[in-house]
């Protein structure tokens, strides 16, 4: 029978769960990072993004009714986190939008669910099933530690090479989308993980969420690579990786 | 072996050589070092530092922390939750200091959605 991890033990298995599966490292991230997508495939992105980012407050939000009401801190941090990605300052998905307006495509086409591969919508819908059906600590260790805790490091790759002039040429306006998750998700990736070493308080819960996570960064990378599939292999191929600069 | 010396609260974090440069407001909630905070998104001010020392191991700051610091970026601040550090570094913050968005539209447009005309009255 699993023994219950330390607190340190529990948190080298959740980042180890991760290693390997992550989204950066999937083709339509490498394209990204390298310089090599046009405007039109960022537009294809944003209008698949936008469904499975769009809806992360109802993701919360379903999380919150079910967390007991004496666990305040976790509740506080899921209406905290809702509350940033809405109201807070700008909400997030009208900085999505106003990137894929500045590549083309327009805020009917981002929102019509039409416009989604069958990926995302299965991405999409595991992150409804988990919020709904798994104790609150896994749901989080899917949502927030598996998911939302790996996007400063995409970004951290995808960002400057947005706004270089020699590359993407986008403004700092443009893709101001990208710049706020760079930071907030920091703060909402490392409060994740103290909720979760918090109350995964069973050796069954812990095994349940590092396979919740493992799940999530498995959802995310394929993901992530349907975009590069459906999209971008027509007009580049297959993605080759080019061996690094000696 | 890099260091962040979080002079308020005398907490000190070692950091593994060879890592990422790391997200200072992140570091300071995982090592409970407390500095204080409040939106996370370069909006609000509540988490700047004053950059005693290893100012030159962080990043370059980008347009959130630029916009909302304006004249403080010169005398040494920093906002946390936009700052990545890679080497040694000591800040230092006032306990009880509080944000500098009162003036900021996000404020004025959550007070438009929260206090009715008669709250405000
Ligand atoms: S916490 Fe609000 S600006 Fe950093």
């Amino acid at each position: 029978m699993t023994e219950l991890l330390s607190r340190e033990e529990f948190r080298t298995a959740l980042e180890k769960a991760m290693e390997g599966r992550q989204a950066k490292d999937a083709s339509f991230s490498r394209a990204w990072a390298e310089g090599k997508l046009q405007r039109h495939h960022f537009a294809r992105w944003a209008e698949n993004h936008y469904h499975y980012v769009g809806p992360f407050a109802d993701y919360l939000a379903l999380i919150y009714a079910r967390t007991p009401d004496d666990c305040t801190d976790a509740k506080d941090f899921l209406l905290q986190n809702m509350y940033e990605e809405e109201i807070a300052d700008v909400r997030h998905t009208d900085l999505l939008i106003r990137f894929a307006e500045a590549c083309g495509s327009s805020a009917e086409r981002v929102m019509d669910p039409r416009n989604m591969t069958p990926m995302t919508r299965g991405l999409q819908s595991w992150c409804y099933a988990v919020a709904y059906r798994e104790h609150f600590a896994v749901a989080t260790a899917a949502l927030v530690v598996g998911l939302e805790s790996q996007v400063p490091s995409i970004y951290r790759k995808q960002y400057p090479v947005l706004i270089d002039p020699d590359v993407y040429g986008f403004t700092e306006e443009e893709a101001e989308f990208f710049d706020l998750h760079i930071t907030s998700d920091e703060v909402h990736g490392e409060r994740g993980y103290q909720i979760v070493l918090d109350h995964a308080n069973t050796p069954e819960l812990q095994q349940r969420c590092l396979e919740v996570v493992r799940d999530g960064a498995d959802m995310r990378f394929a993901y992530t690579k349907a975009l590069y599939d459906t999209y971008v292999k027509p007009d580049l191929g297959e993605w080759v990786e080019e061996p690094a600069a000696a | 072996m890099p260091i962040i010396r979080f002079k308020t609260s005398g907490r000190v974090v070692e950091l593994p050589d060879g890592g990422d440069a790391v997200n200072l407001l992140r570091v300071s909630i995982r090592h409970e070092c407390g500095i204080p905070w409040r939106c996370a998104s370069g909006n609000c001010g509540t988490d700047r530092v004053r950059v005693v020392e290893g100012a030159e191991n962080f990043d370059k700051p980008r347009r959130r922390e630029r916009e909302r610091l304006g004249d403080l970026l010169d005398a040494g601040f920093r906002l946390a939750c936009q700052s990545y550090v890679d080497g040694d570094c000591t800040v230092e913050w006032d306990p009880d200091q509080v944000g500098l968005d009162v003036d900021s539209k996000a404020y004025e447009r959550l007070r438009r959605i929260w206090l009715s005309k008669e709250d405000s009255a």
